[in-house]
């Protein structure tokens, strides 16, 4: 606090300086902060300082999808010991959201199989016992993704899958061969469910 | 909580501290410790103090506002009686802006909270004496911002959706750990600018400092006004 002779001058050093904070701060906002928070970059400066990508990664939250929406039902029955594979062809980032039950315990895996692998080999994300399970995946590399389910009881179990992503292939492996398999969307709900309460 | 419990939070809060001299992790209660808050239910006041204090210490507008406001203050009671009253106005308006469902969007707080900074800082270089010739108790405007303070934090705990169950005890802990975190706080500021003082060039180099302290404010008050308008920007850019 300089409480000096001259007033008349102290005020103008001090509104020199605060307008040069305002102004630094104007440049500042727009040519960094701007861009990098969020990816607005009116000078072009997040492009050249590279800033403009950390915006670009909150963007990671949505993935807008061109291809059809795919929703896929099926059921199929496993007899004790008899194990089979329901697979989706995913691109790399390609989400699928699943949910299955069983009318009793399997033995279940998710795995996936990447493009140009070895005959064989798979990445495996989930091993699971029990009679259902559902989430969402997003596929870390392009190629093959399902499920493994074998039912190591003494009775015949019927397994009910649900699946939806933006697929256009799937795949079923079972005695030995791979088939490929028509995408089922759900069976329609009752039009009353449109409905709007209220 | 038996006695060894709360040894530990004395713990975590002195390690959260230490971690967090070095880094800033903005405003927000983000991450982790969202989703940790949302899953309790009933009393947890250990989690509770931790994060004010966390807030606190991590929260850079709220540091800036302190640095300004005890930039001048050469006497330990006018320490305490400032801190005192800031601390009177944001446990004023979280504890009852959480209660009362007061919540106002969080950005327009938040550049409010900047345009604090620039005020103190002006005020600092004598800026409403010898321009406008007026001198506002500073002492009311402590108190004023730390109502807004407290309104931005009030908003924030309401945005996460806290249980009813035993919200008292976590709001009291919550406003309890950020003054922990700002004695902790000012603690280093005010060691600090003691040192400083006593440098030859202070006064010119006070100027400076509140000049870029203006700089910070101004910089904040532009960000959360961008993050206010944000939304009717989108609109006409997409």
């Amino acid at each position: 606090m300089s409480a000096g002779p001259d007033s008349g001058d102290s005020a103008r050093r001090i509104l020199i300086a605060t307008g040069i904070a305002l102004a630094a701060a104007l440049v500042t906002l727009v040519a960094f902060v701007l861009p990098a928070e969020y990816g607005i970059d009116p000078l072009g400066s997040g492009r050249v300082t590279g800033l403009l990508a950390l915006a670009e990664l909150e963007k990671d939250a949505l993935a807008v999808d061109q291809r059809p929406y795919a929703p896929d039902q099926v059921a199929f029955r496993l007899e004790p010991f008899e194990s089979v594979e329901y697979k989706y062809r995913l691109e790399t980032d390609q989400a699928l959201v699943y949910a299955w039950r069983a009318s009793g315990d399997v033995v279940a895996e998710l795995h996936a199989e990447p493009d140009g692998a070895p005959e064989g080999f798979a990445e495996s994300f989930r091993r699971s016992r029990g009679a259902s399970d559902q989430g969402s995946y997003r596929a870390p590399f392009a190629g093959w993704h399902g499920w493994f389910w074998e039912n190591r009881g003494v009775d015949a179990v019927t397994v009910e899958l649900e699946a939806a992503g933006f697929f256009s292939a799937a795949r079923t492996y079972g005695g030995g061969r791979v088939s490929e398999r028509v995408l089922v969307p759900g069976v329609e709900k009752a039009a009353g469910d449109s409905a709007v309460d209220g | 909580m038996c006695a060894s419990a709360v040894r530990r939070c004395g713990l975590v809060v002195a390690l959260g501290l230490l971690v967090a001299a070095g880094s800033a992790f903005g405003h927000t209660i983000a991450g982790d410790d969202a989703t940790f808050v949302q899953g309790i239910v009933g009393p947890a006041v250990g989690p509770f103090i931790y994060l004010g204090a966390k807030h606190m210490v991590t929260g850079y507008d709220h540091l800036l506002f302190l640095v300004g406001v005890v930039f001048f203050l050469y006497r330990l009671k006018d320490v305490v009686l400032y801190v005192s009253l800031f601390t009177l106005g944001h446990s004023l308006t979280l504890v009852g802006g959480v209660l009362g469902g007061l919540a106002v969007d969080a950005h327009l707080i938040d550049a409010v909270i900047g345009l604090s900074v620039v005020y103190k800082a002006f005020e600092n270089i004598g800026g409403f004496r010898l321009v406008f010739g007026i001198e506002p108790d500073t002492r009311i405007a402590v108190v004023v911002f730390g109502l807004f303070h407290g309104l931005g934090l009030a908003t924030r705990l309401q945005a996460m959706a806290l249980s009813p169950d035993g919200l008292l005890e976590n709001l009291l802990s919550f406003n309890l750990g950020v003054e922990i975190g700002q004695v902790l706080a000012l603690l280093f500021v005010v060691a600090l600018l003691f040192r400083w003082r006593l440098s030859a060039g202070f006064s010119r180099q006070a100027f400076a400092a509140n000049s870029v302290l203006m700089f910070a404010g101004f910089l904040l008050t532009g960000y959360q006004l961008t993050g206010f308008l944000l939304p009717y920007l989108r609109v006409t850019v997409a």
